[in-house]
């Protein structure tokens, strides 16, 4: 940078010789504190002009033609369902935290949304099925409205020129990604909403900094703080604005413990806890409210039930598991699928090949296996461990327990299903499963059943209660998996012991008595609705969470590799209508998503430079400039790579949109980059001084110290330049991102920027 | 830091000769000039018995000596007892073999470690001939012994390395020896040692690296002197090494790495340097601590190559010229140029690309038909033969008269069956199961059964030795060729990606809608031909590139890397999550266990493991302590002992973090064994931080306190030494020593 002409520009406010003399005459101060005031009100209301502007531009951006398409797009497939579920209170399970559903849900609930509507396929109508689509999109669109004020607000707190306030914010508003996202019902806009809040009230926190413990220093860090916590709230990707704010409260602290600031350790300490209560109780405490709300509305059984214990099942109404379970007798005719393949254990008169093709050899026995699809063949009667075949009234009176050891006989041929140590047919290393005459071989026809959550229910019950059976004599477990017989076992599954005894996929549920008529049965008896602490449920819920996160691996269409986003080798194909040849393909706005990676690179490539000239002793870039530019800018630096890296180490299937929060981010830099490049000198200070009296004075002298930042003619040229290439890319992109009008295959072909994007209708 | 050693003499410290004194009061003048006040030395007592005397005199040579006695003692006893082949022997003693008989194996280690390995075999004089399962016994004859003794005289070196880096990082004797015993009587860096695996080399030239980089550090304010130079290039030859035995030996890389970025971005701040010196020091690290190892790294796999002439198990992961290379391969046997009807075997041109390859398994999703992969190893379900085209209503073009060979040119549409099950090469558009933009590829139909969907393009690429490509014939080995989905307009592509499980981790076969024609990975070429109609090739003497060669291999290695993930489905007993590894939370059984075997129970000493980790997070503990009281202007350390402390204190425990953080975001199947390197880190910071803060100490507390140590570990060492020495009978009898629930010996 031309630091010369920096100071320069400095000299002529730099009066020396003012400064130098102690006293002001009453007139200069008066005429001071004049044109000081006079010069706000400008700025005031420069802001003023160039904010509503922006909020009217972006407004007419983001709602333009929101009613089309009126079809299903993309994700709305999931948060369309989620919100009706809410409307339905019926229990769902989705890997992100409750709280940009639940205010999907609340717009819905407020404009009298029954939730009736699936949300099945991208592409069904939404006007055939009487869905208040529009209301629901005015939400999200809403919500990137206000984003975009709040980044120019954002650059205006951080005291940037206001061409810089209005260009970034208006590069924000023309990003295509953004507008296409944030205008459908899906939960990005709420989160970047959130995110720009934390951003926002942080910035105004630490320009208090001066007033600490003031009301307003309070205010904005609990706001802060408030913000943190929805924004964990909509989805994990929070953890990254919290990191961000994590590490600059944890530098801040750093240096007011400096002994040199001058703090007593009390003092200290009173920010200490200001910040944990604001920063981690607070948001901490709004995250469970979102869980307490969730479960307080979703007290119906529904889609969600499978994912969770039994125990949070019984707290649901009219579970369906609940209605299916019944306690199992003795004497008791059974039928038991197997938890993770869905096949019933079976057997028939068929035996197994005395020699096997590969030569080994087995019991000849009747064969024991898997079938999707229960028939005579597949019931099971419960028999005690007892040699004596009769059945007994005593026995039959009374329930199975954890730990029973029974027997099993089937139905069918009237043979008890037994193990032993031969290999079974598929894999050698695992026990074969037949079954014998009654009154044969005892000890081996003896199994134990082991429940799977014997705490909390220890009773043996159709439908609900997992169970693995274990052989007494050779410990093993009955197990199937996913492999079929040849043709000597009509293709079924086959069935073997298992020697891994504590393998997930040795459960098996046991599906019908029968001759009893469960829903009958517990229609009968009066439900109970149980209880159970919200912690307890909460705990649970998140565990799914994670886990069922971190197992999200099934690859997608769709899906792409972070490294890939800045550039945008691929977008999202999000809609298409074939009739019209219309279609909705996500990606940003390749001008403004280059600027912003280039914005990075000059970032860090300043940042380093200065770091090396300062190692040597040379000071390159102006102190308040580079305090600007090292704090502010590199608060944006570190939030966009926050929201970029942690991507590529996540095992988890990856989306373009994933980025969005970033760009968001790098716009930011962006300004700040351009701020730096294009526009002399930084408006300074722009924290609030501190108001006790001594402090009065210094507010005089202070006036001329100040510099303030002037973009010159070509600097406002440039920035033009820029917004404007933004706007044409956004309007050349804008018949994918809106959705129409329909465009013929050459242009199709004319939009393929890059050779990755796969647009639809291209032949 | 030294004066201070120096005011609170203990016995060990008045060992110096008045060399060392000179040495150290050298390094005392640069290390805290505003802390000169100079304390007398005392005049040196020595022993009045002689052999004592001898001892104190030469104690840096007698204390190695002795412990790398008491480590060959520790090391060599018994290693012959259990005479069957012991956990990864089966891998590596094969790999051993493979180099004794010049067969080319494939395997995802680099080779220097098994290339020893195959050293080991040679000198005791062993053939090869052996096959290595896992729990084997061993051939009468054999010296496996002394290749256990070979492999063990690594892990033995690394106690007295110890303790040479303790003493470079200027701890005391007292502290030096027990960093040495620790790595002495560790249960685990025993057991390792003990059996003809990577780990004990892996161990010693990563313990040589950390050596000769303190060595190197300790020779800072004499650079480019004799000894910089020499410390220096043995940095970058042992990094060579570490890297050339396992790819973790990049960790060690990384610590080097940024010990010197530290050490250069410190020079630059030294306003007086001159430029040319400071590029001097840039130039020297350039070339010593990468171009060197690289050279070493490239040096292995040139010798790798050299001694692997013959074909053998690991071919087909190389490209087909470089097999036909490979003496008793039978690719020179493959008739020329390719004719309808011909029977062969179509190899991937991309690095590290397999065989086309089909089994009668269907795709669980997509069409369900039958699989198509690409595999590298060789059996009969690479075959295929090339048939003639289908026409419009699915039937077959004419039957080719067999008497007359057709050839297969250039731009020909052809037919590919395979031929075990009979299926043809066939695309549709079904998304692909992993890379699902793009189209699956399946075996469809039959003979009869069939539509254009068959029907496949071929075209002529370039061709690497005959250069006359005007008859369009397709030529084996040689022919790079694209082969083209004509209904659909995509090329038949295989880049490296890895099925799940259902597919057995082979490679995905997809096409391509993308169609670039430069993508290597959608070129193919004929590998095995077979036809009887047709003479065999002459001779070509087309060599391939080493260059080529290498990369190639590098590839293949990464990719079967990665296809070592964990499989959801199977809970896999023998590996364990990093989270266990510095508690000692898990072992390892390294054989069978049945009661009349003699057992070897992976567990490291508890009382090493547990203390190197508490001191871990104790240094953290203590530097966060330090620097906030530093904040606030309370300085318990001087300025110079502060940096001393801090230095020493970052760089081991910088070593251990860069040896175990990278487990927890690999994705591959992990093993407690895989701790190790970064355990020898952490051990000594428990001798490190208890040397610190005794010094203080009167002399008789810290011999009390260092006493007491040294005894708990030797104690704890022998109770649990059945486990490494091997446990005969039921393994039940030690129960009692089953510390901990987690541990499975039982």
């Amino acid at each position: 940078m031309a630091d010369s002409s920096l100071r320069q520009r400095r000299q002529p406010l730099d009066t020396k010789e003012n400064a130098q003399q102690p006293a002001f005459s009453r007139n200069d101060i008066k005429k001071i504190t004049q044109l000081q005031k006079q010069h706000e009100l400008n700025e005031k209301n420069g802001h003023t002009i160039l904010f509503l502007a922006i909020t009217a531009l972006s407004t007419f951006v983001s709602f333009f033609k929101i009613w089309y398409p009126a079809e299903v797009v993309f994700d709305e497939v999931h948060f369309g369902k989620f919100l009706g579920y809410y409307l339905r209170r019926t229990y769902f399970f989705d890997v992100h935290p409750p709280l940009g559903k639940l205010l999907l849900a609340a717009v819905g609930y407020l404009i009298g949304y029954d939730g009736h509507y699936e949300f099945n396929d991208i592409g069904e109508s939404y006007e055939a099925n009487h869905v208040p689509y529009v209301a629901l999109r005015t939400f999200p669109a809403a919500l990137n409205v206000l984003s975009v004020s709040l980044v120019y607000s954002i650059m205006k707190q951080s005291g940037y020129a206001k061409s810089i306030c209005f260009l970034t914010a208006a590069l924000v508003c023309f990003d295509n990604a953004l507008v296409a996202q944030n205008r459908l019902i899906m939960l990005d806009s709420v989160m970047i909403f959130f995110i720009l809040i934390t951003v926002y009230s942080y910035i105004r926190f630490r320009k208090l900094r001066y007033q600490e413990f003031s009301t307003s220093w309070w205010l904005w860090l609990f706001a802060t703080g408030a913000g943190l916590g929805c924004t964990l709230s909509i989805k994990m990707v929070g953890l990254f604005v919290v990191t961000a704010i994590g590490i600059s409260v944890l530098v801040d602290l750093w240096a007011l413990l400096d002994i040199q600031r001058g703090l007593t350790m009390n003092h200290f300490t009173r920010h200490f806890y200001a910040r944990a209560v604001a920063l981690i109780v607070v948001p901490a405490m709004i995250y469970l409210t979102c869980f307490y709300i969730h479960f307080a509305i979703l007290i119906e059984s529904g889609p969600g039930d499978s994912f969770m214990s039994s125990q949070f099942k019984d707290t649901l109404k009219n579970s369906a598991t609940r209605m299916k379970a019944l306690d199992i007798h003795y004497y008791d005719n059974i039928t038991l699928s197997h938890r993770d393949t869905d096949v019933y254990l079976h057997s028939h008169s068929l035996v197994y090949p005395l020699r096997y093709e590969d030569g080994r050899i087995s019991s000849n026995g009747k064969q024991v296996v898997g079938i999707e699809e229960p028939d005579i063949n597949s019931w099971w009667q419960v028999l005690p461990a007892t040699e004596n075949e009769k059945a007994d009234d005593d026995w039959a009176s009374r329930t199975i327990r954890h730990d029973d050891v029974i027997r099993l006989k089937h139905i069918g041929t009237d043979w008890i299903l037994l193990t032993h140590d031969v290999a079974s047919p598929i894999l050698s290393t695992n026990e074969e499963f037949t079954t014998v005459a009654p009154g044969e071989r005892f000890n081996e026809t003896l199994f134990k059943v082991v429940l799977e959550d014997p705490n909390n229910m220890n009773t043996w019950q159709t439908g609900m209660t997992a169970f693995k059976l274990f052989h007494m004599d050779t410990k093993v477990a009955l197990w199937t998996h996913e492999q079929h017989l040849p043709e000597w076992g009509l293709g079924l599954q086959d069935v073997n012991g298992n020697k891994n005894l504590n393998e997930r996929s040795n459960f098996w549920v046991a599906q019908e008595i029968q001759g009893k008529n469960a829903t009958e049965i517990n229609l009968s008896v009066k439900q109970t609705v149980k209880t159970m602490p919200f912690l307890r449920k909460y705990l649970e819920l998140q565990g799914r969470i994670f886990s069922h996160n971190a197992g999200l691996t099934k690859p997608h269409p769709y899906q792409s590799a972070p490294i890939s986003w800045p550039v945008m080798l691929r977008g999202i194909s999000y809609w298409s209508k074939d009739e019209t040849r219309e279609q909705i393909y996500m990606t940003g706005n390749v001008v403004g998503w280059y600027l912003g990676l280039a914005s990075v690179a000059i970032y860090s490539g300043v940042f380093l430079a200065d770091l090396i000239s300062r190692h040597r002793g040379i000071e390159p870039i102006d102190g308040p400039v580079r305090q600007r530019f090292v704090n502010n800018g590199g608060f944006f630096f570190m939030l966009y790579l926050l929201h970029y890296l942690p991507f590529f180490v996540m095992g988890r299937v990856l989306f373009l949109h994933h980025y969005l929060p970033a760009a968001v981010c790098s716009y930011m830099l962006l300004g700040a980059v351009l701020q730096f490049m294009f526009v002399d000198g930084i408006t300074s200070p722009i924290s609030n001084l501190q108001r006790n009296a001594s402090a009065k004075i210094h507010r005089h002298t202070s006036v001329l110290d100040p510099m303030t930042a002037a973009p010159d003619r070509t600097s406002k040229i440039m920035l033009a330049i820029v917004l404007s290439c933004q706007v044409a890319m956004f309007l050349f992109l804008a018949p994918m991102t809106y959705g129409s009008p329909s465009m013929t295959v050459d242009q199709v072909l004319q939009h393929k920027i890059f050779s990755g994007w796969d647009l639809q209708f291209a032949k | 830091m030294d004066n201070l050693k120096r005011r609170h003499k203990s016995a060990a410290d008045e060992l110096y000769t008045s060399h060392e004194a000179e040495d150290h009061e050298k390094l005392y003048k640069q290390a805290a000039p505003h802390q000169l006040h100079r304390t007398q030395y005392q005049p040196i007592t020595y022993s009045t018995n002689k052999f004592i005397a001898y001892a104190q005199k030469n104690y840096s040579f007698v204390i190695p000596t002795a412990l790398t006695l008491l480590a060959f003692y520790t090391r060599f006893r018994l290693i012959g007892i259990s005479n069957f082949v012991v956990w990864d022997e089966a891998h590596f003693g094969k790999f051993g073999s493979h180099y004794l008989k010049n067969e080319f194996y494939f395997d995802v280690h680099p080779p220097l470690g098994k290339m020893l390995v195959g050293l080991s075999g040679a000198l005791a004089g062993y053939n090869g001939d052996f096959e290595f399962t896992s729990g084997a016994t061993y051939p009468e004859g054999m010296h496996y012994g002394f290749m256990r003794v070979f492999n063990a005289l690594f892990g033995a070196l690394i106690v007295p390395l110890a303790y040479l880096t303790a003493r470079e990082c200027h701890m005391s004797i007292k502290a030096s020896i027990l960093a040495a015993t620790m790595v002495l009587f560790d249960t685990a860096l025993l057991c390792i040692s003990r059996f003809i695996l990577l780990d004990s080399m892996l161990l010693f030239f990563t313990c040589l690296t950390f050596y000769c980089l303190m060595k190197f550090h300790n020779e800072r304010q004499y650079p480019f002197t004799e000894d910089w130079w020499l410390w220096l290039t043995l940095t970058g030859v042992s990094l060579g090494c570490v890297s050339s035995v396992k790819w973790v030996g990049l960790f060690s890389v990384a610590l080097v790495g940024l010990y010197t970025i530290e050490d250069l971005w410190e020079k630059l701040g030294d306003l007086t340097m001159p430029k040319m010196t400071y590029l001097k020091h840039w130039v020297s690290r350039g070339v010593c601590l990468i171009a060197l190892p690289i050279c070493v790294y490239i040096l292995s796999f040139a010798i790798h190559f050299a001694i692997l002439y013959r074909s053998g198990p690991g071919d087909a992961q190389m490209s087909s010229l470089f097999q036909a290379n490979l003496e008793g391969s039978s690719l020179g046997q493959n008739p020329l140029e390719l004719v309808y009807g011909s029977r062969l075997t179509i190899k991937n041109f991309g690095y590290a690309g397999g065989l086309l390859h089909s089994h009668s398994q269907t795709y669980p999703e997509g069409s369900k038909q039958q699989q198509i992969t690409c595999y590298h190893h060789k059996d009969d379900n690479n075959h295929w033969v090339i048939k003639a085209p289908r026409t419009g209503d699915g039937t077959t073009i004419e039957e080719i008269n067999d008497e007359e060979a057709r050839f297969v040119k250039d731009g020909d549409v052809v037919r590919l069956m395979h031929l075990k099950t009979g299926r043809n090469l066939h695309s549709h558009p079904v998304a692909a199961p992993v890379s699902n933009s793009q189209w699956e590829v399946s075996g469809y139909g039959d003979e009869e059964v069939g539509d254009l969907q068959d029907n496949w393009k071929i075209e002529v690429v370039d061709d690497l030795v005959h250069r006359d490509t005007e008859t369009g014939h397709i030529r084996s080995l040689t022919t790079l060729f694209r082969i083209r989905h004509v209904s659909q307009n995509c090329l038949l592509t295989a880049d490296n990606t890895v099925l799940p499980q259902w597919g057995y981790k082979q490679i995905e076969v997809y096409c391509d809608k993308r169609n670039n024609d430069d993508n290597p990975h959608s070129w193919w070429n004929i590998e095995e031909h077979f036809n009887e109609m047709l003479p065999p090739a002459p001779k070509n003497a087309y060599k391939t590139k080493f260059f080529k060669d290498f990369w190639h291999l590098n590839v293949a290695m990464w990719t079967s890397n990665n296809a070592l993930v964990p499989d959801p489905d199977k809970d896999d007993i023998l590996s364990s999550e990093p989270l266990d590894w510095p508690l000692a939370l898990v072992g390892l059984r390294m054989c069978g266990w049945e009661d009349d075997r003699i057992k070897y129970y992976l567990i490291g000493n508890p009382i090493v493991w547990w203390s190197s980790f508490l001191s871990v997070i104790a240094f953290g503990a203590l530097t966060a302590f330090y620097l906030i009281r530093m904040q606030r202007s309370i300085y318990d350390l001087s300025k110079a002992q502060w940096q001393q402390f801090f230095f020493m204190g970052k760089t081991i425990a910088l070593g251990w973090a860069l040896h175990y953080i990278p487990f927890f975001i690999m994705g591959r199947v992990t093993y407690l064994h895989h701790y190790f390197p970064a355990l020898y880190f952490s051990i000594f910071m428990m001798p490190y931080l208890l040397d610190q803060y005794t010094l203080q100490l009167r002399t008789e507390t810290r011999a009390i306190i260092f006493g007491s140590v040294f005894a708990l570990i030797v104690l704890v060492f022998v109770y649990f030494s059945p486990f490494v020495y091997g446990m005969t009978g039921p393994a039940q009898q030690f129960a009692g020593r089953k510390w901990l629930d987690s541990w499975n010996m039982v």
